[in-house]
């Protein structure tokens, strides 16, 4: 991952950065390769992302075996696509294990009811993009947090930045949210919606938000080498 | 005079804790509820020691979560009686007699309930002398003591002991190296000791309890001590005792909730103090407790109670290391003075 001076800065000026595995596809499913991806990024952070309910399947089994996870901070995106509603979900979420301590989930996954409570604060709900019907605002946030009221905040600036490009909701979300912050994921947004590297522009434009999130892992979504 | 009356008058106001609470609309409950717990106790402990007979330069006092007012269901209550001079024949009143008042049977092992002499806190300095239980007397009266009798001497005490840290040869404008290397030395011997209670198999079933502190209350409490030190570099050598000796009258929360609000780091201050607010709530529960008293080496990733304490020790210490390495001015100090 090569980045350009203006996104080194950013992320140079902040520890710990790690990678998600979904940056890495032509390893999709490979997950010990997926792994040792991510802990060439970084030891300090990282996260694993199986989006398919079938793709996270694999993960179950993989985690089963007990691997070496060589990262302080670690997380596992939940799947969001091949879902039968938020029971399945939460049957899935269950068989990981307890050692994962920290399960990115998409509000539009989650349901109206509180089938997920259980998770507590292992669960950290993600902002989502312009293409979701529910889940970009700060509203709709609260009414998830007010069902999981130990789950934690995922900062998508990205996503946050494709609601409202003035920054202005990115902004009332780290407000609202600031005392649950546990990850924040960073890209840019391609004009259909796909997480891109971090451009020389949105580093710029992000980097006073960033600032507030100092403290916690940001999780590149994509490859900064494509910026 | 009334223990009270003057170091803990900013306390019920709640100093800098109550700050980034209003700051932040995050009412810390626990940590409030602990404050209100521990000053209760401590008016309670006080009205029934003023009952014996006390040596006017002695001073009852606590420490470990009581003297951070910190004190939860299931804390212990520490105490020294501490003598402002040299060893006596006759202390009033007895290590026995404070431990009846408080219900508890002195241990005399270790650094706690026994009496403690100022003379041997300010003179035994390194070498043998300075053992472990010297050390731990002399950085905890700093860093989190409180008086449940004899509030003026344990003031003179504590005075005394930021004077021989802070003395003729410390510098303007230059952190006092004394006082760091104590400090540094301090932090390092907890975690040293508790690799050494790990190899001891007698105190082997309280690990994780341990371990869940040390990453929380004990960290943050190093921490308290060293951000005042490291600002003394903005500070002549008269106004660092100044300083210092008002700082450390406060309790550890505050001083660090201080350092985030002074340093305007206030988004990682919230999600520190949230997190150690979230501990203390945990540490409160009986089952909690018992969870990691139970726990083996080797299964704590199975325990639900080990994750959540490991999670929050790690937020606790991000949120430490962001203030202390992503604010500017701090991360200068730190590289110029936290390493060697």
């Amino acid at each position: 991952m090569v980045a350009s001076p203006s996104v080194r800065s950013v992320l140079a000026s902040h520890h710990p950065v790690g990678a998600s595995t979904g940056c890495f596809t032509s390893l999709r499913g490979d997950w010990p390769g997926l792994v040792t991806a991510a802990h060439e990024v970084s030891s300090y952070a990282a996260e694993l992302a199986a989006l398919q309910a079938r793709e996270f399947e694999g993960l179950l089994a993989f985690l089963e075996l007990e691997p070496t996870l060589p990262f302080n901070d670690l997380s596992v995106h939940a799947p969001t696509k091949g879902l039968r509603g938020p029971d399945h979900l939460r049957t899935l979420l269950e068989r990981l294990p307890l050692g994962i301590e920290t399960i990115v989930v998409h509000p539009d996954t989650l349901g109206d009811g509180d089938e997920l409570a259980a998770l507590g604060s292992r669960l950290i709900v993600e902002n989502m993009d312009g293409r979701k019907a529910f889940g970009q605002t700060a509203d709709d946030l609260a009414d998830v947090f007010a069902r999981l009221p130990d789950a934690g905040f995922c900062f998508d600036i990205a996503h946050a930045w494709s609601i409202d490009p003035t920054m202005a909701l990115a902004g009332e979300l780290i407000d609202r949210f600031a005392s649950r912050l546990r990850e924040v994921h960073l890209s840019s947004l391609s004009a259909d919606g796909r997480h891109i590297g971090l451009t020389d522009e949105h580093a710029a434009l992000f980097a006073p938000l960033l600032r507030r999130c100092v403290d916690v892992p940001w999780i590149l979504e994509a490859p900064v080498s494509q910026s | 005079m009334d223990p009270r009356s003057s170091r803990f008058a900013e306390l019920t106001s709640g100093g800098g804790l109550a700050a980034l609470a209003a700051r932040s609309g995050e009412p810390l409950p626990q940590l409030m509820e602990a404050r209100r717990r521990s000053l209760l106790a401590r008016d309670d402990a006080a009205a029934k020691l003023a009952a014996l007979d006390r040596q006017d330069d002695v001073s009852v006092v606590v420490m470990g979560s009581w003297g951070r007012l910190e004190l939860t269901s299931g804390s212990d209550h520490d105490f020294v009686v501490l003598v402002g001079g040299s060893p006596r024949i006759a202390v009033s009143p007895t290590p026995e007699q404070v431990g009846e008042v408080l219900n508890k049977a002195p241990s005399r092992s270790g650094a706690f309930d026994d009496v403690a002499y100022v003379d041997h806190l300010v003179t035994r300095i390194g070498r043998r002398a300075d053992d472990n239980d010297n050390l731990t007397r002399r950085m905890l009266l700093v860093l989190e003591s409180m008086a449940i009798a004899g509030g003026e001497a344990h003031e003179a005490a504590r005075r005394a002991v930021i004077e021989t840290y802070v003395d003729t040869r410390v510098k303007d404008y230059r952190p006092p190296r004394f006082l760091l290397n104590d400090l540094q030395r301090y932090w390092r011997t907890i975690c040293v000791d508790f690799e050494g209670k790990q190899r001891d198999r007698r105190s082997k079933d309280k690990w994780a309890l341990r371990a869940a502190k040390l990453r929380t209350s004990r960290k943050l409490l190093f921490a308290s001590g060293l951000l005042p030190v490291l600002e003394c570099h903005d500070l002549t050598a008269e106004e660092m005792r100044i300083w210092l000796g008002e700082t450390f009258a406060a309790p550890p929360v505050d001083r660090i909730a201080d350092a985030f609000l002074r340093h305007e780091a206030y988004d990682a201050g919230v999600r520190t103090l949230v997190a150690y607010d979230r501990f203390l709530g945990h540490l409160d529960d009986e089952g909690f407790r018992d969870e990691l008293r139970s726990l083996t080496r080797g299964d704590e990733d199975r325990s639900a109670a080990w994750v959540e304490a490991r999670r929050l020790g790690r937020q606790i210490e991000e949120g430490l290391l962001a203030l202390l390495f992503d604010r500017d001015a701090l991360a200068r100090l730190v590289r110029q003075y936290g390493v060697f």
